[in-house]
Formats: structure tokens, C-alpha cells, sequence
């Protein structure tokens, strides 16, 4: 790719947030690796605790840009009232990569270790029907953590408790926690459990202080975790510097595509400056593993987390509107969807991920909206890479209104 | 500058500086506005919330337990609106500057936004003079060492080469010109050396 092509950035100095997460891998790598240096941009990555500090300060202009969770940029208003957002996203940073950790007390109460799964009753839909047994017992008594309201961690914990047949606004308090403070939120016993990214769950197990029951592949795989966000006046000022920032973060992201290349990446996320964990807590994410609930073993799980792969950069609107439906639902208010897709077409820009697959040479789909949740295997979508199965635990599936 | 329709606006605040606190907490009651509750952390803060139904919470960006707030919108019929969000239209400015000062406020009940910028133009003003009180205070801190650590040099050069003081300062005084270093980088140097002995 021809760098001189580019026109040049309008700004050079970046200010970028990230978590401790595993999904901030892309953008450690591509400061780490230079990636952001080859397009001309000198980054600061500023490390942050909570997504709702994250939110304020990006549209407050003290970040530049950040990586939110996906449904972040679309609702900033309760129930859309304004149905204006500031923000804008041209690139997701990675699909699943969460988990659902319950306290080691209430895990022995469950008992993991006896229940036989079944096609029919798959262990995680057992693990959830069992902890309804204890809630009727206990009604209003377990408080649960997500990271953000409206967050994809949230909706799955629901969909999960529900599966139990368990009421999320009725049996059970779900409160908002920064996810590196869940771990000892639990060991204090002020929650119970909690729906968060890697690498908190598997520190908990770690410690001995929770189990995990369920990952997000199975409840709904190819969720979309992470957007690269920034405010649509932000862009309007700097969109050469917005275009170099998702070239060197999609690098990044490609170069984190192969499984030798992650284990490379492991002892750098790890660092002091980044996540600032042991390099055994971050591993496994990392390199496709999720844990096994029971003792805390591993499984194979290599779509546990990922980036680049079956299109997991592309900010498809089929996905916004699975989340806003998400969000209505949530709000308990009926959302009126030809302005919610006015909204997903301001704030989901396929048109810049376009742009920037273009640049380097990519495929990218040639339409924005898919069915989500109705895919058994791989399948190839049109002008695109190979796509992965989509399947939701409870069997739910999502056609979208645009195709 | 009393105001009597601020009355109406009922208002929480949440603040881990207790002097930052009570200076905000003074200065909304002088504009009148309803402080219903001052706490000092977030814990306990929905239970307030429930008791007092406060049309706005103010709490410190950076306090430990301010997401809680944002779990209003999960656990009760309230869509907390923070204050990022409620006035992008006119005058954003404002908005950035209560968040670069770290103020963070939700608006809990529906009322007119117009209501509750005054209060956060208060606890924004507060909190700068709180900033700068700090800076102040720290900087009188900063003379106070200087000056003791430039003293304990003196001592130790009078006792170590035998002379009075006015002849300790200016040897010190001629070394950093000397030197082009500042009289208390001289006076570190000094102890470092002399201080062992």
C-alpha cells in the first residue's frame, strides 16, 4: 500500500482511551508495533476505569477517540428522545470475548460438577435453571455486575437468566460496576456474579473466588463487543487522522489474526502500562480459550475472542439494530424503528470501514444488514470473508428489517 | 444571588473531598437550591435516591462509585440522563469544561435541563477554586521544604568547614552559579554529600 496516497493527517498527536481488557489487544499492538507511527500518528493511550468516564470524556474532546462497548455510541439518550447520538464508529474492535461468573459459594449451591447436559438442556441452560431453584428460594436477594447498562454483557446476562426462568428486573438486583473492580466487588460478597470481558473472569477463577458458568460464544456467538468510537464533529475535523487511526488499528488487528502472533502479543498486554496482569490470566483469551466452569480448566474455544476474523471489523446495522431492539426492551418502551434506523445510519458508518478496507486492500460485504442468530456453520456472505456460526442459546433469531 | 425557583431542584451531592463537599453544599444552599443529602461516597447512594427522589445527583468524576449511577437505569423506572449528553446543542462548551473539572451530574427526574445548568455552573465554579486552593496549598508545602532542606545545608556547611552562616549562603550562592544550578539543587547536593558523613 502506497502510504504517500494518503492525504495527510490533520492532526498528528491522538488521544486515546482503552480498559483493562483483552479487547484493547488491537490498539496495544498497534502502538507497541508502530503500526500507529507507520501513518503518521503519535499516540497517547490513556488507560481508563469506567465506560461511563470513557463516554464523557470522548464527547467532551478530552479523548479524541476510544473503543466503547457497541452499544454505547447509539444510546447516549434515554429512549432515543433526542434519537441524536455524537458519536460515530467506523470499525468494531472485536466480537465476543465475555463471560458469566457466579461467587464460588453459589457455584457449590449449583453444583456444576453433577449436572449432565444434554443436547436438549446444554449445561449452561442448566447452570441457570438451577440458580432459579436457589432464587425462588432467595427472591430479590442476589445482586449480578455488568459493565454498562446498555452493553451486550448486559442483554446476554438477562437472555442467560431467563433461560432459568428468572426475571432480571424482578428476582435479581443488576447493578453497574468498572469491570477491573468486579473481581473485588465479589470477594467482598457485594455482588454475586457478573457478566464482564477477559481477562476478569478468568481472574476470579484464578483466585478461587468465582466459577465461571457460561461464556458469551454460546449464548449468542458473534456478538459485537467493542467499536472504535469517536464524535461525528471530531471526524469532520480530522478525517484524514480518523482514516489513519483505523488503518493502523485494522493492521494491528490482522497481524493479531494469527495464533503465533498472539502468543507474541501476550507479555505485551500484560505490561505495567496496559493491562497489568500475570501473563497466565491473559493467555488463554487471548489465544482462544474460555474456561471450563467447573474447575477452572480450559477449553478450546478459538472464537472466544477475535478480531479481523468472519468480518469482525465491519460495524454491520443489521447488528445496531439487534442492540437498539436490545436497548428498547431494557427501557420498556416501544422504539419507533424508522427513526432508530436514522440513527443507525448516522452512528453505525459502514461507509468508513469501507473507505479504510479499500486502503488495504480488504473485502468487505456488500450489504450492511445480515440475519444474526440463524447460522449453524460458516457461511460465505457476499463480497466477504467467511462468516461464522451465529446461533443464540435460547434459540432466538434476528431478521433484520433492511436487507 | 438567591433564586427562588432554584428551590425546586432537588439535588444530591456525592463527594470523597469532604472540604470540596461542604464548600459546594454552602454555595448551592446560598443560591438556594434543595441539598437533600451530601454523602461522602457512592455506597448507599440508590437507597438515597429512593428516599429523597432528587431530581439531580452531583458526584465527582472520579469517585470510585460513580457507575453505580449509571445502574439507575437497570434497577428502577428512572433513565438517569447524564450531564454529557443533555446540552449538546447550545452550549458544549460549558459541558466540557464541567468534565474536564471532573463535576459529573445526572439528571434522576425529568425537569427542564435549563434548571439545572446554574447548578452546575456553581459546583463547576467550586470546584476550580477548590483546584486552586490545593495548588496553592501545595505550593506553600513546596517553599516550606525548600526552605528547611536550604537551612540543613547551611548547618552542615558551618559545622563542616568551620564557617558562619552568611559565608555558608554565599558559598552555596557562588556554587550555583557556578554550576548554573538553582540555590536548592545546591542544597541537595549538599546534604547528599555531607549528610552521610
Amino acid at each position: 500500500m502506497n502510504l504517500e496516497s494518503l492525504s495527510s493527517a490533520e492532526k498528528n498527536h491522538v488521544n486515546i482511551g482503552f480498559m483493562r481488557l483483552t479487547d484493547s489487544a488491537p490498539l496495544i499492538i498497534a502502538q507497541e508495533l508502530h503500526f500507529f507511527e507507520r501513518y503518521g500518528l503519535e499516540v497517547t493511550l490513556s488507560r481508563e476505569v469506567s465506560w461511563a468516564k470513557v463516554r464523557d470524556k470522548v464527547a467532551a474532546g478530552t479523548l479524541d477517540a476510544s473503543p466503547m462497548l457497541a452499544p454505547m455510541p447509539l444510546v447516549t439518550s434515554p429512549g432515543l428522545k433526542n434519537n441524536t447520538s455524537p458519536f460515530i464508529t467506523g470499525l468494531m474492535l472485536s466480537l465476543n470475548g465475555s463471560a458469566i461468573t457466579l461467587a464460588s459459594g453459589l457455584c457449590k449451591q449449583i453444583d456444576l460438577g453433577t449436572n449432565k447436559s444434554s443436547d436438549s438442556c446444554p449445561a449452561p441452560v442448566l447452570a441457570a435453571q438451577k440458580l432459579g431453584q436457589i432464587i425462588n428460594v432467595l427472591p430479590g436477594q442476589l445482586t449480578l455486575a455488568t459493565a454498562y447498562p446498555y452493553s451486550m454483557d448486559t442483554f446476554q446476562l438477562r437472555h442467560w437468566l431467563t433461560l432459568g426462568g428468572i426475571c432480571p428486573d424482578r428476582d435479581v438486583k443488576i447493578i453497574v460496576l468498572p469491570p477491573e473492580t468486579m473481581v473485588d466487588n465479589l470477594a467482598r460478597g457485594a455482588i454475586d456474579g457478573f457478566c464482564v470481558g477477559e481477562p476478569w473472569n478468568r481472574v476470579a477463577v484464578q483466585s478461587g473466588i468465582g466459577s465461571t458458568v457460561v461464556s458469551d460464544y454460546p449464548i449468542g456467538n458473534k456478538s459485537p463487543e467493542q467499536a472504535l468510537v469517536v464524535t461525528e464533529h471530531w471526524h469532520k475535523s480530522y478525517p484524514s487522522t480518523h482514516l489513519r487511526l483505523r488503518l493502523a488499528i485494522m493492521e494491528a488487528a490482522t497481524w493479531l489474526s494469527s495464533p503465533e502472533n498472539r502468543q507474541v502479543a501476550v507479555p505485551i498486554i500484560a505490561q505495567q502500562d496496559y493491562l497489568d496482569l500475570p501473563e497466565h490470566i491473559i493467555e488463554p483469551a487471548l489465544l482462544g480459550c474460555s474456561l471450563d466452569s467447573k474447575q477452572g480448566g480450559l477449553e478450546e474455544n478459538p472464537d472466544f475472542i477475535f478480531v479481523n476474523r468472519y468480518e469482525a471489523g465491519f460495524p454491520w446495522r443489521s447488528s445496531a439494530e439487534y442492540l437498539l431492539e436490545e436497548t428498547f426492551e431494557l427501557q420498556g418502551i416501544a422504539g419507533d424503528c424508522s427513526e432508530a434506523s436514522q440513527l443507525i445510519e448516522k452512528v453505525y458508518r459502514t461507509d468508513l470501514y469501507r473507505e479504510a478496507a479499500a486502503v488495504l486492500g480488504y473485502n468487505c460485504p456488500s450489504t450492511d444488514y445480515k440475519d444474526e442468530g440463524c447460522n449453524t456453520s460458516s457461511y460465505l456472505c457476499k463480497h466477504a470473508k467467511e462468516m461464522g456460526r451465529d446461533l443464540f442459546l435460547n434459540g432466538e433469531k434476528y431478521f433484520s428489517k433492511q436487507r | 444571588m438567591p433564586n427562588s425557583s432554584n428551590h425546586s431542584v432537588r439535588v444530591i451531592l456525592v463527594d470523597d473531598h469532604p472540604q470540596r463537599a461542604a464548600m459546594v453544599e454552602q454555595i448551592m444552599k446560598v443560591c438556594d437550591f434543595d441539598v437533600v443529602s451530601t454523602l461522602s461516597c457512592a455506597s448507599g447512594l440508590l437507597f438515597k435516591i429512593q428516599e429523597h427522589k432528587p431530581h439531580v445527583v452531583m458526584i465527582d468524576m472520579d469517585s470510585p462509585g460513580r457507575d453505580i449511577l449509571e445502574s439507575l437505569s437497570l434497577i428502577s423506572q428512572h433513565n438517569p440522563t447524564p450531564v454529557v449528553m443533555f446540552s449538546n446543542e447550545e452550549d458544549p462548551e460549558f459541558i466540557c469544561e464541567a468534565i474536564n473539572a471532573g463535576v459529573s451530574a445526572y439528571m434522576v427526574e425529568a425537569i427542564n435541563p435549563e434548571k439545572v445548568k446554574p447548578l452546575i455552573h456553581v459546583a463547576l465554579a467550586q470546584f476550580e477554586m477548590y483546584q486552586a486552593l490545593r495548588l496553592q496549598l501545595s505550593s506553600t508545602q513546596q517553599e516550606l521544604n525548600d526552605k528547611n532542606i536550604l537551612d540543613k545545608a547551611k548547618r552542615l556547611l558551618m559545622k563542616h568547614q568551620k564557617i558562619s552562616e552568611p559565608e555558608a549562603h554565599k558559598n552555596m550562592r557562588t556554587l550555583a552559579m557556578n554550576n548554573s544550578q538553582t540555590l536548592i539543587d545546591v542544597a541537595k547536593n549538599v546534604l547528599a554529600i555531607l549528610d552521610k558523613e
